[in-house]
């Protein structure tokens, strides 16, 4: 078996995990980062886009409300490529109650938080879709944040700092020597081989699945709660502000506009399994219902797909009393130090915190590595740009336009929805040597618009395979799956015009193409993915 | 306006159902939103290709009787599925695209090869078409454009070479596109395959690369306007056989077939117009007496003796499924059934399995008219054809297509009184 070494071994590839990859490889550590699949395939490629300005927590969570208050414009300083400045209103809906906005009031005064009470009129006049009934509205600095972009931005950003990065690699066993995690073991989920990792400190930060990796080391009843939430994309931008109800939070009030879409979210429920995460259909009938107050007519517009989240709520048996619902769960987040708390020396885990708090969770848990290291190296994450942020300007949503404009005389559309042109979207494969067309969507967003691949994915499919890449075999099995799992996140949300489109995908796919019928892929029919992605 | 006969909808069974009124000396207009099923699918007529175990079927008239008592095809019986395809073919041969024409026949099905390199069931093929079949085996070369995106010769090479016993395929690519396109797609091609320069530029491409025992396959682009010269054109240069694959929409075989129905309806005096919505009815009695129709921003009405409601099903927008899960037939209102009940589950987790939404529509009378709950008739001069019907899966039985000319010709024969006495149900008509 192979063994590799390394100052430090991050596990997990979402957001906290790219975070803490960049924010270690910043102060010069040796960094390996591992992920049982792909970047950002976990929590934070499935949540709502909200860049928090904190008006949500002022008055129910006010840490949580001052760690966003902070984190809000150094990411826009720091990642702006990733962010849209659509700005935010909360919302006195008629079912609300007014005397909340008060409370809100003097909960963003005391946070700090820039908010202005402005005339329902000019509410309406900013967002003409919104509930003409509505009684009061505030603005605040929320924004909308492309979470696929960030973990990429800030793990390529890590590899150019010398990190490696191992997607596709699950955590079977944590190493240790005596009371000191030493390392751990990994599998390649594609070639099945396995590898041993040496490393000096160990970051947990798989978030919901933390508790899963710590019980390798021998640690039990660590409170991580997996909470459940369910996101809808409505086809448009049915508003261009985020949109929250000015209450307390509750399901199904935020609207955030978000690229070419809208989405509506959220709720939160208690699951047993991070990885058994079930949409209802009641679920889907509740949030539209909710959307429905916020932007009357919604449930007459395209619901474009439906997916659940599962936030890594941190509830320790030794953090004090116990919340009997999910949302009574403090949003902030911790670092569990497992020298105090188990004994366990060479072992930190990330717990609870949000995406907008990402950088922050990084340089926590980096400074408590260093701290018990007796390492001083500051943190630098606040000043520096990773890849792709360099100019310093924030997206605009005719980014991709502007740019399919100059080159429409030149090159074929594959993706017309999202608009992927042929060189992009080979760069894209070349780049990350993939046989999964489930990761070129989540890296250039194929697939992701109206028509939910009902096209580009057969033109991916024949691409990738003349890349040669695929054979046929392989190309069969990577279209089927995308197929399945691109039914998945429609089948509760089928109605109106998505279900005449679904109709149509299973014309061609289902009709026209036989999918279904073609020859099985080899054995059991996975889709692999490549062995060691380039992320640089 | 006061023609004999408004058929909505300009799909395969609004035209046949249009064409077979206006030869028979009605007045006929054809209203549709826009164009239909012909654009979309493949261009042959099948009319059945898979059973409902999803088993392939070699001989769709005999399989006919192991569907559904509730299937559309009980309305027409396998007489009526053969009158059909003789009709259709005729009326090909007859049209301003000969000698361009139609072969088969629904006793047996042929194999033809997918975009994607799958080999299906297809009942009866454009002429350009049946080269591929691959029963026998056989050494293909597949070409294919750099310019399309929508057909990859060198999957379809590889998926065959994995599938049919004795088939071995390759992909050839040609980096030739029409003048001018960045980005062309199918139906530029065919354009471009009506010009003997371009055919020119191809075989000179082509010629060398070429095996002395394969078969050529092209994307179905082999001409728009004059398919079979050019495919005759094509088989002569090679001195083999020659044969299309169809490609992602737009379809250029779909629309020959478009073209060739719609210029005969317009030989027999009749009209196709687009852009026409129905937005409501008024009744009179058991009758529909007046169409209410949005024109752009005008409305007109329609007074028509009798109407064929060929809208199609869930992906054309004759069906509608609303957010509070209410099943809508949208343009004229009729009872929608086949739905799941409120509260139970409308599609399942397993995207190739059956779904409790798939046979969904508007269930008829063995006239075609539409009917209740109850079984009874609830319109007199409103007869339903095609994709609207309850009772079928047509995108996995392949059956969508003889569906839609079956009932479309029949509905316009009990229009007509030419209609053959009442077919009884498919597993005993014909028999």
């Amino acid at each position: 078996m192979t063994t590799i070494s390394t100052e430090v071994l991050v596990i997990g590839g979402g957001a906290t995990g790219a975070g803490v990859a960049w924010d270690a490889a910043l102060r010069g550590f040796d960094v390996i980062l591992v992920d049982r699949a792909d970047l950002a395939e976990g929590t934070s490629g499935r949540f709502h886009g909200l860049l928090h300005s904190g008006g949500r927590y002022v008055v129910k969570d006010p840490v949580a409300a001052d760690e966003c208050v902070a984190e809000n414009p150094i990411l826009r300083r720091v990642i702006p490529d990733c962010i849209e400045d659509t700005g935010g209103l909360f919302v006195t809906t008629p079912e609300d109650d007014p005397a909340y906005g008060d409370q809100f009031l003097a909960g963003c005064q005391r946070a700090g938080l820039p908010t202005e009470e402005i005339g329902v009129d000019d509410a309406l006049r900013m967002e003409p879709r919104l509930n003409p009934g509505i009684k009061r509205a505030f603005t605040v600095p929320d924004a909308s944040i492309d979470a696929w972009k960030t973990v990429w931005s800030l793990a390529r950003g890590a590899a150019q700092h010398g990190a490696r990065v191992l997607t596709y690699h699950a955590v079977v066993a944590l190493h240790k020597d005596g009371d000191a995690v030493t390392g751990a073991r990994v599998r390649d989920e594609l070639s099945g081989e396995e590898l041993d990792i040496e490393a000096g400190f160990t970051l947990n930060a798989s978030g919901a699945w933390a508790a899963q990796i710590v019980k390798l080391a021998g640690i039990e009843g660590i409170g991580v709660i997996p909470g459940k939430g369910i996101m809808i994309a409505m086809n448009h931008r049915l508003v261009n502000t985020v949109i929250n109800r000015c209450t307390m939070p509750a399901d199904g009030d935020i609207l955030v506009p978000i690229r070419t879409v809208s989405v509506i979210g959220t709720t939160d429920m208690r699951e047993a399994d991070p990885d058994e995460l079930p949409v209802t259909q009641a679920e889907v009938d509740q949030m539209l219902a909710d959307g429905e107050r916020l932007v009357p007519g919604l449930l007459q517009a395209r619901a474009l797909r439906v997916w659940a989240g599962v936030r890594p709520l941190w509830q320790d048996e030794r953090s004090g009393e116990q919340a009997t619902d999910t949302r009574d769960v403090s949003r902030t987040h911790a670092v569990v130090d497992h020298s105090a708390r188990d004994g366990t020396r060479g072992l930190l885990t990330m717990s609870g915190g949000k995406l907008t708090t990402l950088r922050l969770m990084a340089q926590d848990l980096v400074d408590a590595m260093c701290k018990q290291q007796g390492e001083d190296r500051p943190c630098t994450t606040a000043d520096v740009r990773p890849p792709g942020n360099e100019d310093g300007d924030l997206y605009t949503l005719g980014s991709r336009l502007r740019r399919r404009e100059g080159t429409q005389q030149q090159e074929q559309l594959i993706c017309e929805c999202e608009l992927i042109g042929r060189t992009k979207l080979e760069e894209t494969m070349r780049r990350r040597g993939t046989q999964n067309l489930d990761d070129i969507r989540r890296s250039l967003r194929l697939g992701m618009g109206p028509c939910q691949g009902g096209f580009c994915i057969y033109r991916a499919a024949g691409i990738l395979h003349g890349t040669g890449r695929l054979d046929g075999a392989q190309a069969t099995a990577s279209l089927t799956s995308f197929l399945s799992e691109r039914w998945h996140g429609m089948w509760p949300i089928l109605y109106g015009d998505q279900l005449r489109q679904a109709r149509l995908d299973d014309w061609i796919f289902q009709g026209l193409l036989g999918v279904q019928h073609l020859p099985p892929a080899n054995g059991d029919g996975r889709v692999e993915a490549p062995a060691q992605e380039t992320v640089a | 306006m006061k023609p004999d006969v408004v058929v909505v909808g300009a799909g395969l069974a609004g035209l046949s159902a249009a064409v077979r009124l206006a030869e028979a000396g009605a007045s006929v207009r054809v209203l549709a939103k826009g164009v239909g099923s012909t654009h979309l699918g493949a261009g042959t007529i099948d009319v059945l290709g898979y059973d409902a175990d999803g088993g392939r079927v070699d001989r769709p008239l005999e399989a006919l009787g192991g569907l559904p008592a509730e299937h559309p095809y009980g309305l027409v019986g396998r007489a009526g599925v053969s009158a059909a395809i003789e009709w259709f073919k005729g009326r090909i041969a007859d049209g301003p695209r000969a000698p361009y024409a139609y072969v088969g026949d629904a006793e047996q099905n042929v194999l033809l090869p997918t975009a994607v390199g799958a080999v299906a069931p297809a009942g009866v093929v454009p002429e350009t078409m049946v080269g591929g079949d691959l029963r026998g085996g056989g050494r293909v070369c597949v070409v294919g454009f750099r310019g399309l995106k929508d057909f990859f010769p060198a999957l379809v090479a590889d998926n065959l070479s994995r599938g049919p016993d004795g088939v071995t395929a390759r992909g050839v690519e040609l980096d030739l596109r029409p003048e001018g396109r960045a980005d062309p797609n199918a139906l530029a091609y065919a354009r471009a395959f009506d010009d003997e320069g371009f055919r020119a530029e191809v075989v000179a491409q082509l010629v060398a690369r070429v095996a002395p025992d394969e078969l050529v396959a092209f994307p179905a682009v082999l001409g728009l306007v004059s398919p079979h010269e050019v495919w005759a054109e094509m088989e002569h240069r090679f001195g083999r056989a020659v044969f299309e694959i169809p490609t992602l929409p737009p379809s250029v075989p779909g629309i020959r077939v478009y073209t060739t129905l719609a210029q005969l309806l317009t030989r027999a005096g009749g009209r196709v117009v687009l852009n026409n919505v129905i937005t409501g009815a008024e009744r009179s009695g058991d009758r529909v007496r007046t169409l209410r129709v949005r024109v752009g921003l005008r409305e007109v009405t329609y007074e028509p003796e009798w109407v064929v409601l060929a809208t199609g099903g869930f992906s054309a927008g004759g069906l509608a499924l609303d957010s509070s899960w209410v099943t809508h037939e949208v343009a004229l209102g009729l009872p929608v059934a086949g739905a799941p009940a409120p509260g139970n589950e409308r599609f399942g987790a397993d995207y190739f399995g059956g779904q409790p939404m798939d046979r969904v529509g508007v269930r008829t009378d063995h006239e075609q008219r539409p009917v209740g709950e109850d079984g009874g008739r609830v319109v007199e001069n409103v007869l339903v054809a095609g994709a609207t019907l309850a009772g079928a899966a047509p995108w996995r039985e392949k059956s969508g297509d003889g569906i839609a000319l079956a009932t479309g010709l029949r509905a316009a024969e009990l229009i007509t009184g030419d209609a053959a006495g009442h077919v009884g149900d498919v597993a005993t008509a014909g028999a």
